[in-house]
């Protein structure tokens, strides 16, 4: 309703303004009347996963940016509906189309469970708004394993690697580890990626794929050695670790910290939170209360960029699930 | 080892200021509250405190998240106790004898014991991580895929303790429950499995959603609400409602052995606080010299499960704070918090932020005092409750368990499947089916399914990996002496016995 008589007002004052002639330009006026409008209501973050994981952490310290820096006149909720591997969160977020009041955040699981095709949604069910990060994963042994570089890996016999999830990006780069160094390294699915680590801590597996954040703090602890980096090029906080891809081989996959709102918003909510986003992805604050603490890559994608982004990385998992067999 | 006690005295001190001293109570009423609540156990209770918390001084938030954990512990027994219904999953072992020593008109010797077992078992939980959190840790990691299978083997056999009189009923309820352990998406391919079409199954059935309505629903249907055990209130003795001092300390052993074998198992990483309480119950019931009374109301079955789910809350924060693997879903969201507050655990943090790890114990320390203190208040009035009656007591308690479980996951869907088990549990009562080996099968199942398929994943299918680890050996040797022994000594009395009679 508010909004409706603002529209109708400044219609008003246009033709008594400007007389007919201007009348031409009216709906270009409404739609900046409508973007300062916007947004008039709480915005909504719904999290598909439970309260502590990776996914609310972002959720809740992008949040905190936003409010902190007052990027929004109004309140920002966090709230999560875990279950379903996250079809319940993303399916609520789905069930609000063309409400620019919902935003929703990109984990592996918003790829993965479409794709098991037992979600009736997928990527293209949401409209993708900015990427404020990214991730890379770093392979890494025991500090006294006999890998000391990636070619060791070639020659070894009977390696084994854990992953945390049986469809998830260490798995996924598990397999393209194998493909690219013709290797037959077992690949064991754990549940999370503390029982990862617990097990390679403990010698029951010789190699992971961990987050920055996990592995840097056992490399400093002098527990862990880092062998490559998943990024195009190699990580300031690990600057003698080199990148797959200087290597020569082609395993270049980063996790994208990624925001999307429900289909069909209007287009000014996109612009709107582009910038929005844009602001909290360069601001120091953001920079020290999350890239930095978790040693992630500082980016910022638009909605366009973010968009292709998650079209390559829906066919990348598309693939690997077709190699294992769990899709036809 | 002396420098410990020298940090712990000093933190401590640090933990005395107003505002974590705050803290730990807040945290502690809260976790109490949410630990008695059925459905809610701690992994929900941090999980709902910690956006608030984190928003607070770093200490202090993880004082009081801390002290959720360790309040909903001391919870989840008393409704274990009063109503017949695990607060929550590791206080299932606690209803057995618990909840008959409330019927017989004991529910505040129930209540004292589980007080001093929790307090015990929570103080030599304490006293093991205060002393030796980093050795232990590295000996925690020695449990890798092979060794959980082992003692998830073991754990299994423990049907023969636990099952009751009747072996074969005891051995459908356990592969009942291991079935309901398979739900879900399977662990090591990713599809889903059992799920009839329901994506609110991917992740498998919560199993306080099991323990509610297989104990405390099913109890309630059977019930009739205008008899009744519980309708004695003409003969109301306040002594009743007292905790009883004299029985409690008879218990030593089983507070003991309660205590280490829950901070042992506890530790490893994915065995939890539950599968320690089945252990504990079973080793109180193996080595006493009354087997008979378990499950009739004997206080060695409270002592047991109490301490052994108090001090396992302990033993399972090793691995976050020395090596910075979460053992399991509370220390998850635990991490979660410490992530948040901007501290990363890992082997570095004793070093780096050893006042901060050292302040965290003390309020530990502060915590469990405190816990014992309200607690010991308010028994006479929650013990009270045993003397309500059913029609009065039972819509209640029934609203209580919908709130509770609605709040897993806000939706009507765990709802439905509560009292979808509050049926099964009902009809396994009417047909003498044993409801704790389902629990066993359900719990321990998935863990020994995912110890196998990952030995055998990483050894290319070869089962001799299972006997070259000696800690596997060691577990499946004593499974076959569990298993065995009775028998043998069967034989031997039958055998005496004939040689008297001749």
């Amino acid at each position: 309703m508010e909004r409706l008589k603002t529209r109708n007002g400044l219609k008003r004052r246009a033709l008594l303004a400007y007389g007919a002639t201007l009348l031409a330009l009216q709906p270009m006026l409404s739609m900046t009347a409508q973007a300062q409008d916007y947004p008039a209501e709480t915005m909504n973050y719904v999290v598909a996963f439970g309260v502590g994981g990776g996914s609310d952490i972002i959720a809740r310290t992008m949040a905190k940016v936003i409010d902190d820096k007052k990027l929004i006149p109004v309140k920002m909720l966090v709230e999560n509906r875990p279950g379903g591997s996250g079809a319940i969160g993303y399916s609520f977020i789905n069930a609000q189309k063309g409400n620019p009041y919902y935003l929703g955040g990109v984990g592996v699981s918003f790829f993965t469970t479409p794709l098991l095709g037992k979600m009736p949604l997928s990527h293209r069910d949401f409209t993708p708004l900015a990427a404020i990060a990214r991730s890379p994963y770093i392979l890494a042994v025991t500090a006294d394993s006999d890998i000391k570089t990636i070619d060791d890996i070639k020659t070894a016999t009977g390696l084994t690697i854990g992953t945390a999830g049986a469809v998830s990006d260490p798995a996924l780069l598990a397999h393209l580890l194998n493909k690219e160094l013709g290797a037959s390294i077992k690949v064991v699915p754990f549940d999370g990626e503390g029982e990862v680590m617990a097990a390679v801590l403990g010698k029951h597996l010789d190699l992971l794929f961990g987050n920055p954040n996990e592995i840097l703090e056992q490399v400093n602890a002098g527990t862990m050695r880092a062998l490559a980096v998943t990024s195009a090029e190699r990580m300031t906080s690990l600057p003698d670790v080199p990148s797959f891809s200087e290597l020569g081989h082609d395993i270049v996959h980063t996790q994208l910290r990624g925001i999307i709102m429900p289909k069909d918003v209007p287009a000014e909510a996109v612009t709107y939170w582009e910038g929005v986003l844009k602001t909290v992805a360069e601001s120091p604050e953001w920079r020290a209360q999350y890239v930095d603490r978790f040693n992630e890559i500082p980016l910022f994608l638009n909605s366009r960029e973010f968009g292709e982004e998650i079209v390559a990385t829906s066919a990348r998992y598309e693939a690997l699930m077709r190699e294992l067999e769990l899709i036809k | 080892m002396f420098e410990s006690w020298q940090l712990l005295a000093q933190g401590l001190a640090a933990a005395s200021q107003p505002t974590v001293l705050a803290a730990i109570m807040v945290g502690a009423i809260i976790g109490l509250f949410i630990g008695a609540l059925p459905g809610l156990g701690p992994t929900a209770g941090v999980a709902i405190l910690l956006p608030v918390a984190v928003s607070f001084d770093g200490t202090a938030a993880i004082a009081a998240l801390g002290a959720v954990y360790y309040g909903a512990q001391y919870g989840g027994a008393v409704t274990a106790i009063l109503l017949g219904i695990p607060g929550d999953a590791s206080a299932t072992m606690t209803v057995i004898d618990g909840h008959k020593m409330a019927r017989n008109g004991k529910a505040g010797a129930a209540l004292g014991l589980s007080i001093a077992a929790s307090f015990i078992g929570g103080l030599i939980g304490l006293v093991l991580l205060t002393a030796f959190a980093t050795t232990i840790a590295k000996a925690a990691i020695a449990f890798g895929p092979i060794e959980m299978t082992a003692l998830m083997v073991f754990s299994l056999s423990l049907v023969s303790v636990l099952g009751g009189r009747d072996l074969n009923k005891a051995m459908i309820s356990l592969f009942l429950g291991l079935f309901i352990g398979t739900i879900g998406l399977d662990p090591m391919v990713g599809l889903p499995r059992f799920d009839f079409g329901e994506v609110r199954l991917f992740d498998g059935i919560e199993f306080s959603i099991i323990a509610v309505g297989l104990f405390g629903l099913a109890e309630m249907y059977a019930t009739p609400p205008s008899t009744g055990a519980h309708d004695d209130s003409g003969r109301f003795r306040f002594r009743e409602l007292l905790p009883d001092v004299r029985s409690t300390l008879q218990c030593w052993r089983e507070l003991g052995s309660g205590s280490l074998i829950g901070f042992f198992v506890g530790i490893l990483p994915g065995a939890g606080a539950t599968a320690a309480t089945m252990i504990s119950y079973a080793f109180a019931k193996r080595t006493s010299k009354h087997p008979e009374r378990f499950g009739n109301g004997a206080m060695e079955g409270v002592a047991a499960p109490e301490a052994a789910n108090n001090s396992a809350a302990y033993g399972n924060m090793i691995p976050m704070f020395a090596l910075g693997i979460p053992g399991s879903g509370t220390t998850a969201v635990l991490m979660g918090g410490l992530l948040m507050i901007g501290l990363q655990p890992g082997p570095m943090l004793f070093q780096t932020q050893s006042e901060f790890v050292w302040t965290i114990f003390g309020s530990f320390y502060i915590g469990n005092l405190a816990l014992v203190a309200i607690t010991i208040l308010l028994t006479p009035i929650l013990a009270s409750c045993a003397f309500v009656r059913p029609s009065y007591l039972f819509p209640a308690v029934i609203a209580i368990i919908a709130f509770g479980i609605y709040g897993i996951n806000n939706a009507m869907f765990e709802v439905v499947l509560v009292i979808g088990f509050g049926l099964l549990g009902y009809l396994m009562m009417k047909l003498d089916y044993p409801p704790v080996p389902l629990v066993l099968g359900m719990i321990l199942g998935p863990i020994l399914e995912r110890g196998i398929r990952r030995t055998l994943v990483a050894s290319d299918g070869d089962l001799s990996v299972f006997f070259r680890s000696p800690i596997a050996i060691g577990i499946i040797v004593v499974t076959v002496v569990l298993l065995v022994s009775p028998w043998l000594v069967s034989q031997r009395t039958r055998r005496r016995a004939a040689a008297i009679a001749k």
